[in-house]
């Protein structure tokens, strides 16, 4: 049967091929955050000065939600990049950075005003950037696990956190208050959310192979 | 204007817990643009340490406290009215001596599109750019600069009636007397004061980097008030640039009656127009990461009736100070300050005729090492040393120490 087994080799490499494939394991879990805690005002007035503050207010309503515990694989997979937190309008924008550890953060003046970036978090966390005109652009690389609030030393106005995660299994929720998080192996994890406006109870979650799983919180004060 | 050191507690607390009155609900859900603030408000808690110095007053200040023993509470507040106007005011208490009000005016922006503001009322000063930066952490040191706080021998309520008078009170600027007014015992004016502003109206425009201000209001830079007892307006104004190189200049100038109309009104009245403080001012600051280095020089030209000839024209001062803070650590700084007030020369019979300073001239270095403890806690501690060619006592040192806390 001359041709046979040529033909049976195409179809058991396809075989093969078929089952080295990457099946679909990872799930995701996604939900919408409600907040019932409403920010507080917020900014000193700006008595001495001879013109009118040109602070746009601070958007505070976001939040992290993230695995309290993850794999053990997923802290082989830490991609660093870059990634930016600009000043504007003598604010933080974004107001809410998620990062992981090892990512630089650029912090670009994109007001008409000078700006001087600083956390006095304890560890190399920590950083000063000083004064920097308009136009230019600091940085730090933060490589601990842990909430940065960043302030700046002109502006007392000016406030924004990073939370920098070990695993990168985290989201920031959008305008609507949904967040998702993609890529989470099988297992069963703590997830637990962090917003400035107040707290809620963490929520125990079991995900199945290619599972999505919808998980809502409510934040209050 | 002064009120009860009860009802100064009552608006600390009050305004300290106000929350947004636009954002007044119970829950929410999150929308794309969050609410306006309508309240905002502010406090600043600063507790100077220093000796008590009855002895050389080279920190005592127009309100005759000492610029470096002092417990002070400002509570400050804005109320948006409308979208472009706002009501703006600060209440301070210092040394539990009653309340002040040292600002209480309203802010106007004509136009949304351009940065044009017009205040009314007790408003901040144009002049020089430390005044707008007098108190809290602005102050790179603890003390203030000569300029802004050391006491003249001149006085808006009584004057000397010939050059010898005005020699005799040199460097006795916390409690000079002359024969020609008021013989209550008070302190003599600095050269502009920031304790408290003046009344009236100003307009700032920025556009770019230029940014320039003017203002009309009723004292002179050294005599703000609140209610005018000179003759006469004062006319004020600022130019601001933002050039490349992290720099900021700045000029400014006023003019404006300084002499109580009760004094002028004993003068002939040819000579009541002599009642005029002109001030012109230059200040520079540049700002590069860790450094932040300031300077200001300030000519300031008072003009008074004397009874007998020769008299002077007018008498003058030349003041500046330059300061520069280095942050070698996100909570570690140090700091430093120098400065110098002089005086124009005058001749009388003291002294065997020979030209005097009306004044005597004062020298100050200042240095401070500061801790930031927490974002809104600092503790900062330093010496200052005083040099004065004049008065009962020519030099001393000071120790001080700064607690201030602000929300």
């Amino acid at each position: 049967m001359p041709g046979v087994l040529p033909r049976l080799s195409v179809v058991a490499c396809g075989l093969l091929l078929l089952a080295a494939a990457p099946q679909s394991l990872e799930g995701t879990i996604r939900g919408r955050v409600q907040l019932a805690a409403v920010p507080r005002a917020a900014g000193r007035p700006a008595i001495a000065e001879l013109s009118a503050s040109t602070a746009d207010p601070i958007d505070r309503r976001h939040c992290v939600v993230y695995l309290k515990s993850a794999p053990r694989e997923a802290f082989g997979q830490l991609r660093t990049s870059r990634v930016r937190m600009d000043q504007r309008g003598e604010q933080f924008v974004p107001h809410l950075l998620a990062i992981t550890a090892g990512t630089f953060v650029e912090f670009p003046n994109s007001d008409t005003t000078f700006h001087n970036v600083f956390s006095l978090v304890r560890g190399s966390n920590g950083f000063d950037l000083g004064r920097y005109p308009p136009g230019r652009t600091g940085g730090h690389k933060f490589d601990t696990p842990g909430i940065v609030p960043v302030s700046c030393d002109i502006h007392s106005h000016m406030s924004a956190y990073i939370l920098v995660f070990s695993h990168p299994f985290f989201a920031v929720t959008d305008d609507d208050g949904r967040y998702s998080i993609a890529g989470v192996p099988p297992g069963s994890y703590t997830l637990v959310i962090w917003s400035e406006l107040g707290h809620a109870d963490n929520k125990e979650i079991s995900l199945g192979a290619g599972e999505t799983v919808e998980v809502d919180f409510r934040v209050t004060r | 204007m002064r009120f009860g050191i009860g009802a100064a507690v009552a608006a600390l607390a009050v305004l300290a817990g106000v929350p947004s009155l636009a954002s007044g609900g119970q829950s929410q859900e999150p929308v794309a643009t969050p609410a306006p603030r309508r309240v905002t408000a502010g406090a600043e808690v600063s507790l100077v340490a220093g000796p008590i110095d009855d002895e050389a007053f080279f920190n005592f200040t127009d309100y005759e406290h000492n610029a470096l023993r002092v417990a002070r509470i400002r509570v400050m507040g804005e109320w948006r009215v409308a979208p472009r106007f706002s009501i703006l005011g600060e209440a301070r208490s210092e040394n539990g001596d009653g309340v002040q009000v040292p600002a209480f005016y309203g802010r106007w922006q004509p136009w949304a599109r351009h940065d044009f503001t017009v205040q009314a009322g007790v408003i901040p000063p144009v002049i020089g750019a430390y005044p707008r930066r007098a108190y809290g952490r602005d102050n790179v040191v603890i003390g203030s600069p000569l300029s802004y706080q050391y006491l003249t021998s001149l006085r808006p309520d009584a004057l000397p009636a010939t050059v010898d008078d005005l020699l005799r009170m040199r460097g006795r600027g916390w409690q000079p007397s002359y024969p020609i007014g008021s013989k209550a015992i008070t302190t003599g004016v600095p050269v502009v004061a920031t304790s408290r502003w003046d009344t009236g109206v100003e307009a700032n425009w920025r556009r770019g980097p230029i940014e320039m201000a003017g203002a009309v209001t009723l004292g002179a830079p050294a005599t703000p008030v609140v209610r005018d007892p000179s003759d006469g307006l004062q006319y004020s104004g600022r130019v601001g640039a933002w050039l490349p190189g992290a720099i900021t200049l700045g000029v400014s100038a006023a003019r404006g009656a300084w002499i109580n109309r009760s004094v002028l009104n004993l003068y002939p009245e040819n000579e009541r127009d002599r009642n005029k403080e002109t001030v012109v001012g230059v200040d520079a600051e540049a700002g590069v990461g860790p450094w932040l280095v300031r300077a200001e020089w300030i000519h300031a030209s008072f003009t008074l009736p004397f009874l007998t000839t020769p008299a002077p024209d007018h008498l003058s001062t030349d003041s500046g100070f330059a300061e520069a803070r280095y942050r070698f650590h996100p909570r570690w700084q140090v700091a430093g300050r120098v400065e110098h007030l002089g005086f124009s020369q005058v001749s009388g019979t003291i002294n065997s005729g020979l030209p005097t300073s009306w004044d005597a001239p004062v020298e100050r270095v200042e240095g401070v090492l500061g801790f930031r403890a927490m974002k809104n806690l600092e503790v900062r501690a330093g010496y200052q040393y005083n040099w004065r060619d004049g008065g009962r006592v020519h030099e001393r040192g000071y120790p001080t120490a700064l607690v201030l806390f602000w929300f």
